[in-house]
């Protein structure tokens, strides 16, 4: 089995391998200028929903050899990050390796960071009781049977709980949005409009911290001490990133920067929101979300209407000084 | 050791080859006699190993009653810092176990305990900050006697008699009564059950061991799944300079003061010659990995005078 996972992970390089070296798709927006960056991407937004169902057939063969880069390259990031999702079923697949008792030995030691992973999954249930500190950890190891001196394997105890927490909420999302992706290309479901698309994404993400919604102060101040910085931001870019490739972006000039950091902002603010939220279900958060994603579709239109009301004024003046200098 | 007795073995059956099977049979009597008295160092000197482990009861036999004083003016005090480091390293949850291995006169233990209480009020004292008001289950665990959750404890272990008396004597002057007991025990065949311990420390005294890597798999097996070794030792400095400082220390200043103050010039000369023969920083943790532990580090303490491994029981 180990040499199977080895197997796998070298097929998943390989696969990525091919994935950067086939050229990015290209798409049909013309290059914006650096100061109407903005504008552009804002516009981009509404001009996608329109020619969304247009693009999307034409470019479907090589989204989908993208989209399999991308699980390969997710699969990766999540090994990396300590959660290979499949391990996450380790009761059926340890049954499985109990009875090769010559391969017990090489599992072990192939899953030194897969028990880490397992501990911290089994803390998360000790949260909403000891916070997200080194005692719901310890926990956690005495549940799965383990002493709790095995909380030593974790220098930063607190920070790695909360980041292995938001790895586990990435990569469940990342499967959601797979999930509907794929339904929408057998034909299952309707495509949904990209500021719908994002609304729905962030509402899924933001919904997973329901249950430990009372310690997410903390956590988020846990994210935010120095040595956490790298890891928390690598997490939100990557969250971030997989929600606009979802929602089919496939921009390769300044609109992926601007793309990705309207979305950051749209998430943290409404995550702020949501954690001193009080109303039933987090209506106000909801609520709030919609008015910040209007607020950007809004932007779009009215950036499209000034950038032509501004050509039409251009070309009359233009008209203005020609029949001037004639006359 | 053991490859030069085998090749000795391989040319003197070489030399017999032609014999009958009597003289064999003589061979392998002679054989097995020489494997019960194969050698290992004391201190730069060689003895066979049953020697070694008497020769050490007596080196500690003679200095249990000065160690904790010559510990201090050896190290200047400095040992202190090096055990509570261990401490820190360990950060004990409340409830966990420790079995202190050659722990005679119980800093290790003394440490442990105090940082677990400090630990358990602190905790209480956070209950009451938040202002929580208590459920009955709360308060019964309050009061001493009560609660369930499962008390820490420390057991000391040291093959010595006299070194577990002079930790008594301190243990009784400490007032410390509960948590705390006293065996004595070889560390290569400790007294105990598999899967009793959460924690397993061995400060300063794996070198004196006859068969460290007997000593590692008995660690690793009184150790509960998920629990910790923790191993303080002299180890190689690190530093070319300071090294030739602590050589000229070690060598001139230490026994000296093993004279003056405990009136032992060889003990301390054994000790300071049993540093330098204990494998070094790397060495001894391929030795704890081989014998089975994961997630093997090493911390140096002091520019790398004082080596604190660690390693799990997955």
């Amino acid at each position: 089995m180990a040499t199977l996972l080895r197997g796998l992970r070298a097929a998943g390089a390989l696969r990525g391998l091919g994935g950067v070296l086939a050229p990015p798709t290209a798409t049909n927006l013309p290059l914006c200028r650096l100061w109407r960056g903005f504008y552009c991407a804002a516009r981009r937004l509404q001009d996608e929903s329109k020619s969304d169902r247009a693009s999307s057939s034409s470019s479907s063969p090589s989204s989908s050899s993208f989209h399999q880069h991308y699980q390969a390259h997710s699969a990766e990031q999540d090994s990396a990050s300590q959660h290979p999702s499949d391990s996450a079923e380790t009761p059926a697949g340890r049954v499985a390796y109990a009875d090769d008792q010559s391969e017990d030995q090489d599992e072990e030691y192939e899953s030194e960071e897969q028990l880490q992973a397992r501990i911290l999954t089994a803390a998360l249930e000790f949260v909403p009781l000891h916070g997200w500190s080194m005692e719901a950890i310890a926990a956690g190891a005495e549940s799965l049977g383990l002493s709790s001196a095995s909380t030593g394997m974790f220098t930063n105890g607190s920070g790695d709980l909360v980041l292995h927490f938001i790895a586990d909420c990435n990569a469940k999302l990342t499967e959601i949005l797979a999930e509907q992706h794929n339904r929408v290309q057998l034909g299952q479901a309707e495509k949904k409009k990209t500021s719908e698309f994002l609304r729905d994404a962030v509402e899924t993400r933001l919904r997973m911290y329901v249950p430990y919604m009372e310690t997410w102060p903390q956590a988020m101040s846990l994210l935010l001490l120095p040595h956490n910085i790298p890891d928390s931001l690598k997490h939100l870019s990557n969250l971030v990133d997989d929600i606009w490739y979802y929602a089919g972006d496939r921009s390769t000039d300044m609109n992926w920067y601007t793309k990705r950091a309207v979305l950051t902002g749209i998430y943290n603010t409404t995550e702020l929101v949501m954690v001193q939220d009080s109303s039933p279900d987090f209506q106000d958060t909801w609520a709030f979300l919609d008015n910040r994603i209007q607020d950007v579709v809004n932007m779009a239109t009215t950036a499209k209407q000034v950038q032509s009301t501004g050509e039409a004024v251009v070309q009359g003046l233009m008209g203005a000084a020609v029949t001037v200098s004639f006359s | 050791m053991a490859a030069s007795v085998r090749t000795f073995v391989r040319s003197l059956s070489r030399k017999n080859a032609g014999f009958s099977a009597v003289l064999r049979l003589s061979d392998c009597r002679w054989f097995s006699g020489k494997a019960e008295e194969r050698s290992t160092h004391f201190g730069f000197e060689t003895v066979s190993e049953t020697e070694k482990a008497s020769k050490v009861y007596k080196v500690f036999e003679n200095v249990a009653q000065k160690y904790d004083v010559m510990n201090d003016a050896m190290s200047l005090g400095i040992h202190r810092l090096w055990k509570d480091a261990l401490l820190h390293v360990m950060h004990p949850q409340p409830g966990a176990r420790l079995l202190d291995v050659a722990g005679g006169t119980g800093d290790i233990a003394f440490r442990f305990l105090e940082y677990v209480r400090s630990q358990q009020e602190r905790q209480q004292r956070r209950a009451v900050l938040l202002g929580q008001t208590p459920s009955w289950q709360d308060v019964s665990d309050r009061y001493p006697d009560g609660g369930g959750a499962p008390e820490s404890a420390v057991v000391v272990c040291d093959i010595n008699k006299e070194m577990l008396k002079v930790g008594r004597q301190r243990a009784d002057s400490r007032g410390v009564t509960t948590g705390l007991s006293w065996v004595v025990g070889d560390a290569e065949e400790l007294p105990f059950n598999d899967d009793q311990f959460d924690l397993y420390t061995i400060a300063f005294g794996i070198r004196n061991v006859t068969h460290i890597d007997q000593a590692l798999k008995e660690a690793l097996r009184v150790l509960k799944p998920g629990g910790r070794f923790l191993c303080l030792e002299f180890s190689k400095v690190t530093n070319p300079v300071l090294e030739r400082l602590y050589d000229v220390y070690s060598f001139q200043v230490i026994p000296v003061l093993g004279e003056v103050i405990a009136g032992d010039w060889k003990s301390y000369q054994y000790l300071v010659e049993s540093i330098r023969k204990f494998p070094d920083q790397e060495e001894f943790k391929g030795l704890m990995e081989d014998s089975g532990f994961f997630c093997v580090q090493y911390f140096n303490l002091t520019g790398g005078v004082v080596a604190l491994h660690s390693g799990f029981k997955l």
